[in-house]
């Protein structure tokens, strides 16, 4: 197929400062994103970065972003991501670094590994959970999600090869 | 971004997760109207926080504390997972606080219901692709898209659902046949005459349908319009070559009977006024076709049934008259009903015996026919009707009810010949048969019975030099109208060209014969119009020993040089035949002829085999289309749909009005003309009825007004010419009131008798009286012939006595630029419109004020009724939001731009007074400008005529319905 192809970073935003995540926003992600290229990679980078350059997923309550790029210029953005140090909105900044997870090729394969991600995340909560009210909950939150597991297995052998999946360590 | 693209990539995000930020829940319940919204109530919502709570926070930080965790964690357990993969926060979610910590819970549950989000997300196919098409490549099968089974398992669920929906699901095969036997010729036949049980197919359909638009019109299935772009060519085959249509569709009555029976009949249904009637001497012998209007018996002015053609057939001998005559009326399928019934009764038949004789049994032979419904009429005569046991004895045949008889003849009118090659065409194509005394049996008994004598022989002989003879002039315009030649040709397959090939004339074989002189001086002469096609027996005969195309073909196989000539000998076919000169162009002056041409007619089940020669000879084949563009370039009025007094005629309109009006309301408003801002009230249909009652009062009025103006004068003006008018009136008042007095009784009663029905004026001396007034101006042209009167007010009046209400066909021409269609306005120009044409020959015409819409503001009130009712019943249901919605929907019948409701007064409406309508127009290639057909009511052009300058008598103005500009005609009665 005649397309743009398109590289998605999977990120989580990770901050002490909880006011930050209510500044999550995807207007002051854009921006964000487009100032630190344009700091660290300089005119060309950031002309380079700016063109498709667009948040389609994200979630405050987990702090996961999922950023989208051409795939001609995805490393200028991906090199900047580790620069951003804190989150500006309204005057105020909190301290926040970016985590990227995943980079993919395709919305689906970034979709399916969250929910890998998600439900390793899950069972670590779980193991390391001390209180018994909260384990109950984190149960029912684990059950939950692996109650959909079947339909969701029968998913992932469908197109495992559909995107080329890099995993990105901090 | 159009809607059509939103529609379609909101398809493809429905099952995507929506982003999800704190401020959206909150958003959510506080500004339920902005939901959409996102960032504007995010920055308001944001301001409160920031500048009121910041430093309340920083400052009550402990107090809160403790109900904080508690506050949270209900908000964020409130978050559900909604159906459509995005998130909501419950109502609860009031808390405006930020969660200042985390827990263990809280962070669960939002992983939860990520995943499932995702998973909803990564499960479900949000595009328009099948199954199979996500598949990767390397895993995809060609059969996959028929078989299920070839499917990775886990997805064939999925794949049986696709499947079953309606959409991809093949087409089923209703019949339990194979294609092989479905093509098979018996199936094939029953197939055919299963598919026209209700429009009946002409035996050229198959050709048609594979070259033609075929629509489906008075019980026949038509060709419409060739599919190649051919309005040019088939303008060019009509002038100079050849233009042919199959006319099967055109119903043939037959009358048997004795001729003064069958004349006095007739003579109560067609007026002498009109023109020649069946008792035309040329005709009633057999040698010419004639053409009559036919009327509602005795009612002639009024209550038309329509236009036909006839042919007697000639006696062989002129001495037994009393020998029963056959007349064959030919008329367009619509009128058949009307016109049948008039006749039937006219004719004095009674129903059953007629149904025993318009369904002939194909196995009588006309003799038995014959002997077999007299004693039939006798019988029931006697029941019913003593008294007319007379009339009723002689016999009179109805035939051809039936839409088709078998024994009935085809016809087809090559007509357009314009010129000569039609005719050589038809000289060439059929090749007149050598008649020998062949005693071989053969199936053709009949030919070698009439072979036998030797006057029949002689006779053959000479139908066919006079056919030889035909070749020798340039066009059939050339003999005299409506000439009859029967003939008996051989097949016409056997001689068929190997290649397409026009046929042209070759005058030059024919210089200075003095026998071709004689044909044109004396026409044909009477005895070789006989043909045996008028011979019933015979005719079923010719049709059932056809030699097969299939039989043919392998005949001409078995040849031992192939391609070489296939002589039949005696089992070849003789066809009888007749061709039928037609006159073309009559009327006017200017190309006298155009578009004359042959009708040949021709046993039933031959039409094929003559088709193709004729094709191949060089003829071109045109459809409906084509017939009204030959008759609009004829200037002849179009059957039927320009016999506005007849009943096939007005219902026509109807159909016509009606298809227009759907096709008008088809397009958006914005797309289309709004007839009530361009003063176009009927730009459908043409309310004749109406036109003609405004004329008619509109004139009384004049009347009444003069009528007391001049009587002031008379008391105080000294003006000579003032008084010598109504002086001269007044002294006339005694006879000529008397006589106005006696006709207005007249028409007053002919009006009540008929139910104040228009009619369209056809009396010859008044259309010719009409067509020298309407002359540009009576003094340049010689003087009027003695018969002529003078436009005066009494000349006038005499007419619109007999005719108050009447319109009359006229032809226009435009002066310069323009086009007119069909339902253009013919309307009546002012004295400035006329003067100014005088001072500049670049006038192109006045132009039309626009006007208001006062229709515009009620549809859009009826729409905000609605709407409103709509908001009552969503809102609130109660009987009393329905009540304000059913108004509103009885006025939806308010359509944007055409006039609804009662019409106001047609003439005036317009800043130029109506006259009449267009009812065919378009550009005449055969003129070379704009020209156009229509009728006028004949009060209004009277008056018109009487109130214009002798220069610039019988100038009009043309309006198309969809325009503002009038552009300047002229009008001419062509008789």
């Amino acid at each position: 197929m005649v397309r743009f192809k398109h590289r998605y970073l999977l990120c989580e935003v990770v901050s002490d400062d909880s006011r930050c995540r209510l500044s999550l926003d995807d207007r002051v992600l854009v921006g964000l994103g487009r100032d630190t290229t344009a700091r660290v990679h300089g005119t060309f980078g950031a002309a380079a970065c700016s063109v498709g350059f667009a948040v389609r997923y994200l979630n405050a309550y987990t702090g996961i972003v999922l950023l989208l790029c051409r795939k001609e210029f995805y490393q200028p953005l991906w090199s900047a991501l580790p620069f951003i140090t804190y989150l500006e909105n309204k005057g105020h900044r909190y301290p926040c670094f970016f985590n990227t997870l995943h980079v993919g090729g395709t919305i689906r394969t970034c979709q399916k590994f969250l929910i890998q991600y998600n439900r390793r995340q899950l069972l670590i909560l779980l193991q390391k959970c001390t209180d018994e009210g909260e384990r109950e909950a984190i149960q029912k939150a684990v059950t939950r999600s692996s109650l959909l597991e079947e339909e969701e297995s029968a998913e992932e052998e469908l197109s495992d090869s559909a995107g080329e999946a890099t995993k990105a360590t901090e | 971004m159009s809607n059509a693209k939103e529609r379609k990539h909101a398809k493809k995000m429905r099952n995507q997760p929506t982003n999800v930020t704190l401020s959206s829940g909150f958003v959510a319940d506080k500004y339920v109207k902005h939901h959409n919204g996102g960032g504007k109530p995010f920055q308001r919502k944001k301001q409160e926080p920031h500048l009121g709570t910041s430093r309340q926070r920083s400052v009550k930080m402990s107090p809160q504390l403790s109900s904080e965790p508690d506050v949270n964690e209900q908000s964020s357990s409130k978050i559900m997972f909604k159906k459509k993969g995005g998130w909501k926060a419950g109502p609860e979610g009031t808390s405006q606080e930020i969660p200042k910590y985390i827990t263990a819970s809280t962070f669960a549950q939002a992983r939860a219901a990520e995943i499932s989000a995702m998973l909803k997300a990564v499960t479900q196919k949000s595009s328009n692709s099948l199954v199979f098409q996500t598949l990767p490549r390397h895993m995809r099968r060609r059969a996959m898209s028929h078989n299920i089974k070839r499917l990775p398992r886990q997805l064939q669920e999925i794949a049986q659902k696709e499947a079953e929906k309606a959409v991809h699901q093949k087409k089923e095969h209703s019949k339990n046949k194979c294609h092989k036997a479905r093509r098979c010729h018996i199936n094939r036949t029953l197939a055919f005459n299963h598919r026209q049980r209700k429009n009946i197919w002409l035996e050229t359909h198959i050709w048609h349908a594979k070259r033609f638009h075929m629509v489906k019109k008075w019980g026949y299935c038509l060709g419409e319009r060739p599919t190649v772009k051919s309005h040019r060519a088939c303008y060019r085959a009509m002038t100079n070559l050849c233009l042919l249509q199959d006319m099967s569709y055109y119903c043939c009555l037959e009358l048997k009977g004795q001729e003064e029976e069958i004349l006095k009949a007739l003579s109560q249904m067609c007026s002498i006024d009109a023109g020649l009637t069946f008792a035309a001497v040329h005709c009633l012998s057999g040698k010419r076709q004639g053409s009559v209007v036919l009327y509602r018996a005795n009612k002639y002015p009024r209550e038309m049934l329509g236009p036909v053609s006839f042919i007697w057939k000639s006696e062989r001998t002129p001495s037994d008259t009393s020998e029963n005559r056959q007349l064959w009326i030919w008329l367009h399928p619509t009128l058949k009903q009307d016109i049948l019934d008039e006749i039937k009764a006219v004719c004095l038949c009674l129903e059953p015996i007629e149904s025993s004789v318009c369904i002939p049994n194909p196995l009588l032979t006309p003799a038995q026919e014959k002997s077999q419904t007299g004693p039939d009429d006798e019988k029931i005569s006697k029941k019913r009707k003593r008294k007319d046991y007379q009339d009723a004895k002689s016999v009179k045949k109805l035939i051809g009810d039936g839409t088709r008889d078998p024994s009935q003849p085809r016809s087809w009118v090559s007509s357009a010949t314009g010129i000569t090659v039609s005719h050589s065409i038809v000289a060439k194509g059929v090749l007149v048969f050598q008649g020998e005394a062949d005693t071989e049996e053969t199936p053709h008994h009949w030919w070698i019975d009439s072979c036998k004598s030797s006057d029949s022989v002689s006779l053959h002989q000479r139908q066919e030099a006079v056919f030889q003879l035909l070749g020798g002039i340039s066009s059939p315009a050339e003999i005299p109208a409506g000439t009859i030649l029967g003939l008996t040709v051989g097949d016409p397959r056997v001689n068929l060209p190997q290649k397409w090939s026009k046929a042209l004339p070759d005058p030059e074989r024919f210089q200075d014969n003095e026998k071709v002189r004689q044909l044109l001086l004396e026409g044909v002469p009477v005895e070789c119009t006989h043909s045996f096609i008028w011979n019933q027996d015979i005719c079923k005969s010719v049709t059932e020993n056809k030699i097969s195309d299939q039989d043919l073909n392998r005949m001409r196989s078995e040849l031992l040089v192939p391609g070489s000539q296939l002589v039949l000998g005696p089992r070849e076919s003789k066809i009888p035949i007749l061709l039928i000169q037609q006159p073309g162009k009559v009327t006017g002056e200017d190309r006298v002829g155009w578009g004359s041409g042959w009708d040949v007619l021709l046993p039933k089940g031959w039409g094929m085999a003559f088709w193709i020669p004729f094709i191949y000879r060089g003829a071109r084949v045109g459809g409906l289309k084509e017939t009204t563009v030959h008759s609009q370039y004829k200037r002849a009025p179009n059957i039927p749909a320009d016999f506005p007094d007849c009943l096939a005629g007005s219902r026509v309109a109807k159909e016509q009005a009606k298809d227009l009006l759907e096709m008008y309301k088809r397009r958006p408003p914005a797309k289309r003309p709004n007839y009530v801002k361009l003063g176009t009230v009927t730009p459908f249909y043409c309310p004749w009825e109406q036109l003609t009652q405004e004329w008619e009062s509109r004139v009384q009025a004049q009347e009444a007004s003069e009528a007391s103006a001049p009587g002031g004068k008379e008391s105080d003006a000294p003006v000579p010419g003032k008084i010598h008018q109504p002086s001269h009136e007044a002294s006339r008042e005694p006879e000529e009131g008397n006589e106005r007095v006696l006709d207005q009784d007249a028409s007053e009663k002919l009006v009540t008798a008929t139910g104040s029905q228009l009619c369209v004026l056809r009396n010859r001396k008044l259309l010719k009286q009409l067509s020298v007034w309407c002359g540009p101006s009576s003094k340049d042209r010689r003087t009027p012939c003695r018969g002529h009167q003078d436009l005066t007010r009494e000349a006038c009046l005499s007419i619109l006595a007999h005719f108050p209400r009447a319109l009359v066909w006229v032809s226009l021409s435009l002066l310069r630029k323009g086009s007119p269609e069909p339902h253009t306005m013919i309307c009546v120009p002012t004295k400035e419109d006329l003067l100014q044409l005088g001072q500049d020959q670049h006038y192109c015409g006045p132009q039309e004020s626009r006007h208001s819409d006062p229709f515009k503001s009620m549809i859009l009130k009826a729409k905000e009724k609605k709407k409103m009712a709509k908001k009552q019943n969503q809102g609130a249901t109660s009987s009393e939001a329905l009540a304000p919605g059913a108004p509103a929907t009885g006025q939806e019948a308010l359509t944007l731009g055409l006039w609804s409701g009662p019409l106001p007064e047609v003439t005036t409406h317009c800043s130029r007074t109506l006259l009449g309508f267009v009812t065919q127009g378009d550009f005449s290639m055969a003129v070379g400008c704009g020209e156009a057909l229509g009728f006028v009511s004949v009060t209004g052009l009277l008056d018109m005529l009487a109130s214009q300058p002798a220069t610039t008598r019988g100038l009009v103005l043309l309006r198309p319905p969809a325009s503002l500009q009038y552009r300047f005609a002229r009008m001419a009665i062509e008789v």
